[in-house]
């Protein structure tokens, strides 16, 4: 199937026809922050300030709270109460190629020899449309791990903003059924299609920032105990969660029982290996200082997720960087080992 | 809406050497103040921490009384000076969020003070009953509440 | 000031009166500095101040062993002299290297001023009281006054009360409490319910990255009440009530040791105005007590200490 388009002011009746059986989510203004919201049914001008969200597209997936079931202990033992997200499916409208990547990379764990229900669920019931970037951040370096900032094949449908018109592409076999059969749609010419592949090749060019990853997996290994190192990059560090929370690949969470009386429920939450409590619940964090805990969250970024999963779990999105109050800056520390 | 059958339930923080003494010669001497209040046995006024208040008000309970010595009656000697300084801040923040004044009430009864203690509590619940139930933790807050 | 800067901490290292240097480095993020650590004479080169040096460095002294050379705007240095008041840091322990403040700019506000997204903006320059920020083929002429952190309009202080070299001459105050204040008196003119409506949106944004604790310097509890299990106060996880009750106490347990840096709200992720809390209670602590944060290192903490004329006519 070719390429389709739809003049970006029509844009309004293609998401209409979207959000007849699906529930559309696409970035949004809110509380001073950019978040991904259900489509208010009428605006669509983030396509002229957008460029990524704070809180990363996992969060829609996996969200940083969540309860899991309830409990009730009744006359003949426990009640359980499953809570399982709903079946409703959504479209996650205008999600880039970096956090589509980091789903597929997040995708590995959460269907793992456990499967993980909620998220998998989610996942099932969801169908990205990918928004190609024009004019990446000061911050982005996705353009060194592979990923082009214009490209994606971890979506289901691409769109691509060639100035008055959006060139919307079908990627997944989902994605092309869907494609289909809306109306409104109509077919792109060559010209814009030679747009668009100009438009890609020049967003990739404006990523300036790198990270080196020569022979990174054996240089850590080697580097691992290199104390002085870690204390050193770690030295300015807060300790807090910023960079975890907003990293669209970490994943690690907290599962806590909440019960009053004869009830309660079981709730997961995000939680950060940069905190000082992280894993003491079965018995006690073994990264008392910051440098270890530092040095944890970039080895199973950059070493431990490709050695069980065979990639980086990074997607070069750079909100770390962008957000942290300190501006501990990953590329520096992984370029600096 | 059976409001008119609500009635208010607020606990009280009481410090063991002067209200909470106070507190029990009201009972001794047969006084009688509203049952709304359950009384919760403090060392000092000092101990009181604005976490139990807050918490209190977060579990749904619908008024703090937090009671201690008269100043220059601490057993600890100044314990409650350095409870009213906290006190004072606390309140005000509280107010400056959005939470009604009458929920949080300070008092200094001392153990002799049977009938100001009946006096303050039946005051205080009564303020608490204009304010109405605390729904201020609840998930959704009602328009006018 | 620079160049002072990077001779007097030259010095300071050769001469083995400090062990480290903590300043301000360039950042790698366009506009923004980072806080540069260091031991080494030969890092002192990158040792910058400009109107964008926001953080507060005074979350280091109490971390870091050994003897500091630190860097303090007129807000950080109070919140060292109010962990000098605490004991957290030993005044022979550090060396204040005060910078004169004329206030930081705000990239938020500037963002705003300017109509244009930060990473097409190719330079910013002082030049007297304006900032010419140099774009793609265009350029805009701000006013300082117009970009700089809502906190700098009130600075009563913005020339470090304690230090041991100036590295400027003294910066007069701005007179310009009331916009400093604006959001905070704005808040107050609506009616509770509406009050508490607005936290409760604030805070059900909240993800716990314990950001605003983490970067406050007078937040220096060994171990958080939220951190505490047993009894477990808060839970760990985030419901808009678990968070709003943690950063009330957050605010009570560094009211009098806030000196209104900003810090909390600058960084927080999600954009909760954590400031219009802090500021509140330094107004509060200041008109009961009549107490400033940092202003006295030899004054014991407004809340360790009392006076028998306290303010008492809310107490029954």
């Amino acid at each position: 199937m070719g390429y389709k388009k739809i003049k970006k002011d029509q844009l309004n009746t293609f998401l209409s026809e979207l959000s007849k059986d699906y529930t559309v989510v696409l970035p949004s203004r809110s509380g001073g922050q950019v978040v991904f919201a259900p489509w208010d049914g009428k605006n669509t001008d983030f396509l002229d300030w957008y460029k990524n969200t704070i809180i990363p597209p996992k969060a829609l997936f996996f969200p940083p709270v969540e309860e899991m079931f309830r409990f009730r202990k009744g006359e003949e033992g426990y009640e359980i109460e499953e809570l399982m997200p709903d079946k409703r499916q959504q479209i996650i409208f205008g999600i880039r190629p970096c956090d589509a990547r980091a789903l597929k990379i997040i995708d590995m764990l959460f269907a793992d020899t456990y499967k993980d229900p909620y998220y998998l669920r989610r996942r099932e019931n969801s169908l990205l449309v990918g928004l190609s970037c024009n004019e990446p951040c000061d911050t982005c370096f996705c353009a060194s791990l592979d990923i082009s900032p214009g490209q994606s094949e971890d979506v289901d449908i691409l769109c691509t903003d060639v100035s008055d018109n959006l060139l919307i592409e079908a990627i997944s076999e989902k994605g092309s059924n869907l494609l289909s059969e809306m109306s409104g749609l109509s077919d792109a010419g060559s010209e814009e299609e030679s747009k668009a592949k100009e438009m890609r090749k020049s967003a990739k060019e404006k990523i300036a920032r790198q990270i080196n990853l020569s022979g990174l997996q054996e240089k850590m290994r080697s580097n691992f105990e290199n104390r002085e190192y870690w204390e050193k990059a770690s030295k300015k560090c807060m300790a807090c969660g910023i960079c975890t929370y907003v990293c669209p690949t970490c994943h690690c969470f907290d599962i806590n029982d909440e019960n009053r009386k004869k009830e309660g429920k079981r709730v997961r939450s995000w939680d950060s290996c940069k905190f000082p409590l992280f894993t003491r619940m079965p018995m006690e964090n073994p990264r008392h200082e910051k440098w270890r805990r530092m040095r944890q969250r970039y080895h199973h970024k950059f070493e431990y997720y490709p050695m069980n999963f065979g990639t980086i779990a990074c997607t070069g999105c750079g909100r770390c960087i962008r957000e942290c109050p300190v501006n501990v800056d990953v590329t520096e520390i992984i370029g600096g080992i | 809406m059976e409001e008119t059958k609500w009635e208010p339930k607020v606990v009280g923080f009481l410090c063991h050497w002067c209200s909470y003494a106070g507190a029990d010669l009201t009972g001794s001497a047969r006084m009688e103040y509203p049952h709304n209040i359950r009384i919760i046995r403090v060392p000092c006024s000092g101990r009181i921490d604005p976490m139990f208040i807050l918490r209190a008000l977060q579990n749904g309970l619908d008024g703090v009384l937090v009671s201690g010595c008269h100043p220059g009656d601490c057993h600890y000697q100044s314990g409650n000076f350095h409870a009213r300084r906290k006190f004072a801040v606390t309140r005000k923040l509280l107010e400056y969020v959005g939470i009604e004044p009458e929920r949080v009430q300070f008092s200094w009864v001392a153990a002799s003070e049977g009938p100001k203690m009946a006096q303050v509590v039946k005051e205080f619940v009564e303020g608490v009953r204009k304010v109405g139930p605390n729904r201020l933790f609840k998930d959704e807050i009602k328009d006018g509440e | 000031m620079e160049n002072k800067l990077k001779e007097e901490a030259r010095k300071l290292l050769k001469e083995g009166k400090v062990d480290y240097i903590v300043g301000y480095g360039k950042g790698t993020v366009k506009f923004r500095t980072s806080p540069l650590i260091t031991n080494k004479e030969e890092d002192i080169e990158g040792l910058v101040i400009n109107p964008f040096i926001a953080n507060n460095l005074s979350r280091y002294p109490a971390e870091i062993k050994g003897k500091l050379g630190i860097v303090v705007k007129g807000c950080d240095s109070r919140s060292l002299v109010s962990l000098i008041q605490d004991n957290k840091v030993k005044r022979d322990d550090i060396v204040i290297l005060g910078v004169p403040c004329e206030g930081v700019v705000d990239i938020k506000k500037l963002v705003e001023q300017i109509g244009a997204d930060i990473d097409q903006v190719k330079e910013i320059d002082k030049e007297g009281d304006n900032l010419i920020v140099k774009m793609d083929g265009s350029k805009k002429t701000v006013l300082f006054g117009d970009v700089i952190f809502d906190k700098c309009f009130g600075c009563e202080y913005p020339t470090p009360l304690e230090y041991d070299i100036l590295l400027g001459s003294e910066v007069s105050p701005r007179v310009e409490l009331e916009k400093s204040l604006k959001k905070i008196k704005e808040f107050e003119d609506i009616n509770a319910p509406e009050r508490w409506r607005y936290w409760k949106e604030q805070f059900s944004k909240c993800i716990r990255c314990y950001a605003c604790r983490n970067v406050c310097p007078a937040c220096f509890c060994e171990r958080c009440f939220v951190d505490v299990n047993i009894p477990q106060w808060i839970t760990t996880y985030g419901s808009w009530q678990d968070n709003l009750v943690f950063q009330l106490i957050r605010t009570l347990h560094v009211a009098g040791r806030c000196s209104d840096c900003g810090e909390c709200e600058r960084s927080c992720p999600v954009g909760i105005t954590l400031r219009s809390l802090q500021r509140k209670m330094v107004e509060e602590v200041k008109g009961l007590f009549n107490y400033e944060t940092g202003v006295d290192k030899d004054a014991p903490p407004v809340f360790t200490h009392y006076e028998a004329t306290d303010p008492e006519e809310f107490i029954k």
